[in-house]
């Protein structure tokens, strides 16, 4: 199924509200902005290969700005 | 090859059975990470306690699975472990390899891991054992270069696995590996990309046989069944009637609904169509008399996963037949259905079968679009999960 590209607009507003967390889910990043979860999903996905974001497994997966969260200790 | 005493592991060398331990003394030769490994490994079965800790990183460039980060607690002592993450590769349909793809896989460990493996993973995976952040990519890059890619792990869409199917296998009522693929293929975002509460396993069994275990190890199990009745050959019920088969206590007796009866006099054997439940003991008994009808599918399951938040569960049936055709288009809308009410209604780290536990199968059913069927009960009043709603009793 064909998803399309992300809107950039949905794209800044993840990347402004994760700088405000340490780390969240798409459900939680979504609520926050008010935007739909699966246009969040397609924004994160988009920002994850700019490099922008990146997942994290801490019991269950995260996304988070690139290099904001290290590793476990 | 390290001249440290481990008295724990020479134990696990004993025996006649293959041992992990050989093979990681064998890696050590070539490797220091799989050196400090058996050290690691002796203090731990000396302490009776794990050094690994998990987590943070999860994959390559774009990718939020595959990759499990792991390090030691004791970096100091155990340099080579600092970093031992592992990479799950997405294993082929029914695992069948060629011996020239098992090298490969190999020779691009050696070069950017421990070189230990693990074949198989629960969820079916390649696993390989022990590489360091930095060689992720690259190994990444040579590994898709050669054809593979990165199977599922964390918040995703786990790796699809498959039984031998139709390749190996008489019983099976549809094409495991074909289905496999096709699903592996169609979901690439929900395997590479985490977006849900928690993890969610699918597994394709060509018959209740369930070589994949897919009731108990999946969250969504994909079972062939056949929707008209057994094909039952009574000229090979004779032969194993000759051959001194109990038939009666063997078959007969065993059977969960007592659909079967055995003519004595005749020597013949006929099921009662509405009362057999597919479960294959017949079959498995008597294959050479007995097949699966000709009207073949799958029975769709939902929910089975091993202890998390609630304890085990084995998977409720959701929809009793499906024709797996036409590019599996109705198998894939229903996963979509479902995914979507798991992310609206899952709290975090809730398989579904728990937010179905949670919420009631009720109203999984009416907001996926599903209709309660007998199916779903092992008999009437035995499972009070279904209810009428108010709209729908004429008063």
């Amino acid at each position: 199924m064909e998803k399309g590209p992300a809107s950039p607009e949905i794209k800044e507003k993840v990347l402004a509200y994760l700088a405000t967390v340490e780390k969240a889910k798409s459900k939680e990043i979504a609520a926050a902005i008010g935007e739909k979860k699966a246009d969040v999903d397609l924004a994160v996905k988009e920002l994850a290969f700019e490099d922008k974001v990146e997942y994290l497994y801490i019991t269950t997966t995260f996304v988070a700005l690139k290099g904001k969260v290290g590793a476990p200790q | 090859m390290s001249e440290k005493k481990t008295p724990q592991l020479d134990e696990l060398e004993k025996g006649q059975w293959p041992s992990f331990v050989t093979e990681i003394r064998k890696a050590a030769a070539k490797n220091p990470a799989a050196e400090d490994l058996l050290g690691l490994l002796e203090r731990s079965y000396e302490e009776k306690k794990g050094h690994w800790k998990h987590g943070g990183i999860v994959g390559v460039k774009g990718y939020g699975g595959g990759v499990i980060g792991r390090y030691t607690d004791l970096p100091e002592e155990y340099p080579n472990l600092a970093e031992f993450h592992t990479i799950r590769l997405n294993q082929p349909s029914g695992w069948f390899y060629t011996t020239k793809s098992l090298r490969t896989i190999c020779d691009i460990w050696e070069k950017y891991g421990s070189g230990l493996t693990n074949l198989h993973g629960s969820t079916g995976d390649i696993i390989l054992l022990g590489t360091t952040t930095e060689n992720i990519q690259p190994a990444f890059d040579e590994f898709s270069d050669a054809g593979f890619d990165l199977g599922g792990s964390g918040s995703d869409l786990r790796t699809p696995s498959c039984c031998v199917g139709p390749a190996r296998c008489e019983h099976a009522c549809y094409d495991t590996l074909d289905a496999c693929h096709n699903i592996t293929n169609e979901f690439q975002d929900e395997l590479h990309r985490p977006m849900w509460p928690y993890k969610f396993k699918i597994k394709f069994s060509g018959c209740a046989n369930d070589c994949t275990a897919s009731i108990a190890r999946s969250d969504c199990s994909i079972i062939g069944t056949w929707r008209d009745t057994l094909r039952i050959d009574q000229d090979a019920v004779k032969a194993y009637v000759q051959e001194g088969l109990d038939i009666q206590g063997a078959v007969c007796d065993k059977c969960p609904t007592r659909a079967l009866k055995f003519d004595y006099k005749k020597n013949e054997l006929n099921v009662i169509a509405e009362e057999c439940t597919r479960c294959m003991h017949c079959i498995n008994v008597m294959p050479k008399a007995i097949r699966p009808g000709q009207e073949k599918g799958a029975t769709i399951l939902l929910g089975g996963k091993s202890t998390i938040v609630q304890s085990a569960f084995m998977a409720w049936v959701i929809v009793p037949f499906m024709k797996m055709e036409d590019d599996y288009e109705e198998l894939k809308d229903l996963l979509r259905r479902i995914w979507e009410w798991w992310d609206e209604n899952g709290k975090t780290r809730e398989r579904i079968g728990e937010t179905i536990y949670r919420l009631g199968m009720g109203k999984f059913l009416r907001e996926v679009g599903l209709p309660p069927v007998p199916q779903m009960v092992f008999r009437p009043r035995a499972n009070p999960y279904v209810f009428w709603q108010q709209d729908e009793i004429n008063k």
